[in-house]
């Protein structure tokens, strides 16, 4: 199909536009000073070094945090739905798959905002244990709530990855293990779960990904005084316009997800070897 | 016959690698030529130049006397069997066969009288609504011969279309596209690698080897008498034995002397002599001019296979006579069941 | 291997999915309340839905977010797909370079990726609105396009376009007949995803857009500040929007199969008879297909031609145009409304979050006619030459002002600016849960220990410091480094022994039902709740507190300055000024309407009066670079805390 070579010039050059030159321009931000218009070049580290601060430090730190409690969670969760969709009837497996990703086809910030109605001091929960006669529980502007809104969000994506490993996965492999002998149990440490580890690993690192970058929805559900990495950047641009020290934060978080991906992949590659 | 097509000195270059290396070859009207040779050769090579859909690093394709080099594949009076088929998945056997008539924007109707009969002739009459992904091997190889013929190009191009077919329906196949063939009255350039199937349908064999052409000829031809030592050992089994010309008509190996009915050496030329399996003959051990002794003997069917050691090398040889392993035995050869080659240098 | 689950299995599957549809479910339920309670159901009624039609902001966001997602949809496969095509053909090295790219968007966290656009725009100087959020819609989209499309053409048998140029076709018939049939599934896959995507999108959209263009998830975030039940039925129609999108992907090829199957029996039967070519189904599918591209493209011609058309409109002076720039939820939509009406004009009409936000979009080159900012950045914006005189002889109501909020320090003799609304800053608190006596401690009772956990602060970079730097007994304009790392330490020992919550304008809500004991609030928001909350009452300490105006001002680069002038003089107008101040709640700087409103609404409501004559309050004032950037280094770390 050598004729159609050329159809790819198109979006090189796209790339190069919207991919490289922005890509290159978060670096130049983040090695520079000098404002927001890019008339002089001072090209520094303070930037970076500024991250180093104590403050900043915990950001990054709580963020990560954050990110691996909600990625486990998800993953705690998640795989046991998805593993008990994967035993379901073919027909009812497309449907339930699809009502998995339907919600994940909305509005991420319609979904937030509902949450916020639900958890409110006087949200909809507190309103009906209010009926029961219970007190009611803060859980607004807490961990929690981030929480809840991150893992609303995010668990599908840890769902459907993992229930494709496990749908395409050969039932003879499970048969031959209960056959040499394996009880259910081991079948599954030894044969199910690994074989799903490359689904596990999409999932992981796409909600982890999500989790750690995410700045609506601890804005929404954990206020103003809740800081992760994305709320910082986005501080830096919007509103106190220090593009450069935005730019290196970003630069930063790029690099642990680089970092987290390089991760995952080792692991999967490990597991393979194993196998 | 009119010559057809005309290659010229063509070569092609993948980056380093020299797939062909000056190829030359006539093609007449009306013939069934193989382009034979082991996986690798530059024969599929040749036939997706023909085809257009590769062009080649040096060298002239002539259609008609016209050089086509440049010529898109679309623009091309040549249709193709890809070795897969390459059915359009997305299309009914019927519409696969029409696409051809359709970008041609045939008249409705012509279309579906000519596509129908096509389906007859390949012998899927009532298959047009059929999802050509449901089909069988055999089914879509015909539905694939059925596509190409039906826009009646000069010539069809036939890329080892009979490869993924069992046995059985292989050799049913050979015998019907030869059958095709003549119905048709076209040329046919067909691409194997099995020296069976080139032998049993083809008017004409090219062998290829590393991108050069080996020897072109009558099937026959390049079994009775192959030009070197490569033609001898990809065409069917034989011995191959290393010999001295002393002189026409005589030629020395193993230590003995041969009358033989090749000339035009020079007198003690090193050449190569090639014994078919089924020319030797086993004798009584008095009676033959080598002896040995038997080491082998398997059943092949309609032959025994049985392997002679003898005092410089082991013979193969093919007979329909049962020899007991440890038998000693003589071999002998006529005259015409020696065939004296050229050394060549591998 | 048995299949099926047991009772407990079910019974998670239920609870997950509880869990996942919770939020949706509630949205679509409360849509349909009488009552702006997002927690009892008093009744049903469409009212929302109505006020949602007539928001003039929403429906045009609606527009946006549509045709974005469909033009960036078409754009993105077309590219996607003969990429993806492309692909196929190219050396590994170059495959493996664009593929990498095309990861890139992928993996990268939304928000970097939001910024690096929003960097290339400004470097570039395009101006931001509909074009760069479209760019970037396509941007993000086409890599998805790419990973649907592309195994599809690698699983593809190599030679089938030769096959088709072999039989006569050209590369570009054998591209439209053969290839694109043939991936079609990952075709529509990447439609679909592409559309979801660019319709749903909120981070991407929010850093690349400008002057006033929203869409859907923008003007979401915007209202989540304040209850407001419209971004449930919003939210309704965008879920239904989005259901029925999957009903017609997933249902139709179904169907689509039976009709087809149920077609070829007929067929058949037909066929039998000799009365028809076997080809007729496919031509019937084919006709099928080109009727929905044709219907789509009708859709984004339409739509096109429409906003052409409103452009060009404004272009030629018959309608035209005011983009104003004001606080979030800071007036009533109903005003706008009229004001178009009346002058026959459009408004484009964004809000920002903050004055510094509102700052950094004038530096980052973004144009507004009227910006409605606070004092002390009416100052900034006056000295760094952003803002242009006002022609007071074009405001007819300029007599209807109340002298004592004309003539102050931010802006002397009113030059530049036209009051708005102006208020003080003081502690709104629970009688009921705050003792009285402890009011004496002024602005020291939000480090008292008995209210720990049950405080509200501002999420305000220069209020959270005048609260600390009063505290003191400082100067809240301080430029001494010492004093303001002073109030530094004062907040972060406020943050770590009281744990309160920085609140935005949810505050609001969340003080009327009593949340908590004690806010900091605006006067005039501690007025709305306190009509509403009996049990409220504002104090403002004697140790001082920031007297505040924000007014009405018209950028250098204004480019309607009679209708901007028109606008500030329609703010005026008594019944407007009613009206704003009914749904704002603060104190008008129109004596009329301040008059009308303490005798009804905010009668007997002291908070609507700002205290006057106090030495210790203060007007903010302008800050030096150095300071202000202290300030926003300082407010990060207390907030990052």
């Amino acid at each position: 199909m050598k004729h159609y070579k050329k159809l790819t010039i198109p979006y090189i050059v796209w790339c190069a536009i919207f991919i490289i030159i922005p890509i290159l321009l978060i670096v130049l931000y983040a090695f520079t000073s000098g404002g927001n218009s890019v008339k002089t070049l001072n090209f520094t580290l303070s930037n970076l070094a500024k991250i180093n601060e104590h403050t900043y430090v915990m950001v990054f730190l709580k963020s990560l945090e954050l990110g691996v409690i909600t990625t486990f969670i998800c993953f705690a969760a998640g795989y046991p739905l998805a593993y008990i969709i994967s035993r379901a009837p073919e027909g009812a497996q497309d449907m339930l798959i699809m009502a998995v990703t339907i919600p994940t086809w909305i509005n991420m910030l319609l979904r937030t905002y509902a949450w916020m109605n639900l958890l409110s001091d006087n949200g909809i929960i507190n309103s009906l244990l209010g009926l029961l006669g219970i007190d009611p529980v803060h859980m607004m502007y807490t961990d929690f709530s981030v929480m809840i809104g991150m893992i609303c969000n995010f668990m599908p994506f840890m769902i459907i990855p993992i229930h494709t490993s496990l749908r395409k996965m050969d039932r003879s492999l499970i048969e031959a293990a209960m056959d040499l002998g394996a009880n259910p149990l081991q079948t599954f440490r030894r044969v199910i779960f690994k074989l799903s580890i490359p689904g596990v690993i999409n999932g992981v690192v796409m909600v982890f990904l999500m989790a750690i970058s995410s700045f609506v929805i601890p804005k929404l559900l954990g206020g103003g005084q809740y800081v992760l990495i994305g709320n910082l950047i986005e501080s830096q641009f919007i509103s106190i316009g220090d593009w450069n020290f935005g730019s290196a934060i970003s630069l930063i978080l790029a690099i642990i997800i680089l970092l987290a991906m390089r991760l995952m992949k080792k692991i999967d590659l490990k597991e393979a070897e194993e196998r | 016959m009119e010559k057809i097509i005309e290659l010229k000195n063509l070569t092609k270059n993948y980056g380093d690698q020299q797939v062909l290396r000056g190829i030359n070859l006539d093609i007449y009207q009306n013939e069934f030529l193989t382009l034979l040779g082991p996986s690798g050769c530059g024969k599929t090579t040749t036939l997706r130049i023909i085809a257009g859909f590769e062009e080649p690093s040096g060298g002239q394709v002539l259609f008609d006397g016209v050089d086509v080099s440049k010529v898109p594949a679309y623009k091309r009076e040549v249709n193709t069997v890809f070795q897969k088929y390459s059915l359009f998945p997305h299309m009914n056997v019927f519409e696969n066969v029409a696409f051809g008539l359709r970008i041609k924007k045939v008249d409705e109707s012509f279309i579906t009288t000519r596509v129908n009969r096509m389906l007859q002739m390949v012998g899927l009459a009532d298959f047009g609504p059929r999802d050509v992904n449901l089909l069988s091997g055999g089914q879509q190889q015909r539905v694939a011969i059925a596509r190409a013929l039906v826009n009646e190009p000069k010539v069809l191009l036939l890329d080892e279309p009979l490869g993924a077919l069992d046995a059985k329906l292989r050799r049913d196949m050979q015998v019907e596209l030869k059958k095709m063939q003549q119905e048709v009255g076209i040329t046919f350039i067909f691409v194997t690698h099995d020296q069976e199937e080139a032998l049993t349908m083809s008017d004409t064999v090219v062998v290829i080897n590393e991108g050069t052409i080996q020897q072109i000829g009558r099937p026959i031809d390049i079994y009775n008498e192959p030009e070197n030592r490569f033609v001898a050992g990809f065409i069917g089994e034989s011995n191959i034995i290393d010999g001295i010309m002393k002189k026409d008509l005589l030629v020395h190996f193993d230590g003995v002397d041969f009358e033989c009915v090749d000339k035009g050496f020079p007198e003690n030329e090193p050449v190569e002599v090639v014994l078919r399996p089924e020319d030797i003959d086993i004798v009584k051990p008095e009676d033959g001019k080598l002896t040995g002794q038997v080491t082998s003997v398997t059943f092949k069917g309609v032959h025994y296979n049985v392997m002679v050691k003898t005092k410089y090398r082991d013979y193969m040889i093919n007979t329909t006579d049962y020899w007991e392993v440890g038998t000693p035995v003589g071999l002998t050869l006529t005259p015409d069941d020696i065939h004296v080659m050229w050394k060549t240098p591998y | 291997m048995n299949k099926g689950n047991g009772f407990w299995a079910k019974l998670y599957v239920v609870l997950c999915f509880a869990f996942f549809y919770l939020p949706i479910g509630v949205t679509i339920f409360f849509s349909f309340n009488s009552s702006k309670s997002l927690s009892h159901f008093t009744g049903f009624s469409m009212r929302w839905y109505e006020a949602l039609l007539k928001n003039n902001d929403i429906v045009q966001a609606v527009y946006v977010s549509v045709t974005i997602a469909v033009i960036a949809t078409i754009v993105s496969t077309i590219l996607g797909t003969i990429t993806a095509i492309g692909l196929s053909s190219t050396g590994r090295v170059l495959k493996d370079a664009i593929l990498t790219m095309n990861d890139i968007p992928i993996l990268n966290p939304d928000i970097v990726t939001a910024i690096s656009w929003m960097l290339l725009f400004s470097s570039l100087g395009f101006s931001k609105g509909y074009w760069t959020m479209l760019l970037a819609h396509i941007g993000f989209c086409t890599p998805f396009v790419i990973t649907s499309v592309y195994p599809k053409v690698r699983s593809l048998d190599p030679n089938l376009a030769n096959a088709a140029m072999d039989l006569g076709a050209t590369p570009f018939q054998a591209m439209i007949k053969v290839i694109l049939p043939a991936i079609k599934t990952g075709i529509y896959a990447g439609v679909l995803l592409s559309f979801t995507m660019s319709f749903d999108d909120f981070v991407i959209s929010y850093f690349v857009t400008g002057n006033g263009v929203k869409n859907i998830s923008i003007i979401v975030y915007n209202m989540t500040k304040r209850i407001n039940p419209i971004i449930n039925a919003l939210s309704t129609i965008v879920i239904l929007v989005i259901v029925v999108i999957l009903i017609v992907v997933f249902a139709t090829p179904r169907i689509r199969a039976k009709k087809a199957a149920a077609e070829r029996k007929m067929e058949k039967e037909l066929e039998e008879e000799g009365a028809l070519p076997p080809s007729g189904g496919v031509k019937k599918h084919r006709r099928l297909g080109a009727g929905f591209v044709i219907a789509l493209l009708g859709v984004v011609l339409v739509a096109g031609s429409y906003s052409a058309a409103k452009k060009s409109a404004s272009a030629a002076g018959k309608k035209q145009q005011l983009r104003v720039y004001n606080a979030g939820e800071y007036i009533d939509m109903d005003l706008l409304g009229r004001f178009e009406e009346e002058y026959g004009c459009t408004v484009v009409y964004e809000t920002f979050d903050s004055n510094e936000m509102l700052y950094t979009k004038l530096l980052a080159g973004d144009q507004y006619d009227i910006l409605i900012p606070s004092d002390y950045m009416i100052e900034r914006l006056i000295k760094e030459d952003y803002l242009q005189p006002i022609d007071w002889s074009l405001i007819s109501n300029k007599d209807s002002l109340n002298p004592d909020v004309m003539d102050k320090e931010y802006d002397p003799g009113n030059v530049y600016s036209v009051p708005y609304f102006y208020g003080s800053v003081g502690i709104l608190y629970d009688k009921t849960l705050v003792d009285k006596a402890d009011l004496s401690e002024g602005w020291n009772i939000l480090m008292d220990q008995k209210y720990k956990g049950n405080l509200y602060m501002y999420d305000s970079e220069r209020d959270s410091f005048m609260v600390a730097l009063k505290a003191l007994g400082y100067s809240m304009n301080t430029t001494d480094e010492d004093q303001i790392r002073q109030a530094y330490d004062w907040l972060i020992r406020q943050r770590k022994t009281m744990k309160p919550i920085y609140a935005g304008d949810d505050v609001i809500d969340n003080m009327v039902s009593g949340n908590k004991a004690m806010a900091v609030v605006y006067s005039g928001d501690g007025a709305l709740i306190m009509s509403e909350n009996e049990n409220m009452d504002f104090f403002e300490p004697e140790q001082g507190t920031n007297i505040w105006y924000d007014a009405m001002v018209i950028t250098k680069d204004c480019q309607n300055t009679e209708l901007a002038h028109d606008f500030i003089d329609f703010m005026l107008q008594q019944d407007v000024g009613e009206q704003n101040t009914e749904y704002i709640g603060y104190t008008s700087p129109v004596t009329g309407v301040y008059k009308k409103m303490s005798q009804t609404m905010f009668k007997g409501i002291d908070a609507y009066q700002p205290r006057s004559g106090y030495a210790k309050d203060e007007v903010f004032r302008y800050q030096t670079q150095d300071v202000k950037k202290l300030y926003a280094q300082l407010w990060t770390k207390v907030k990052a805390q």
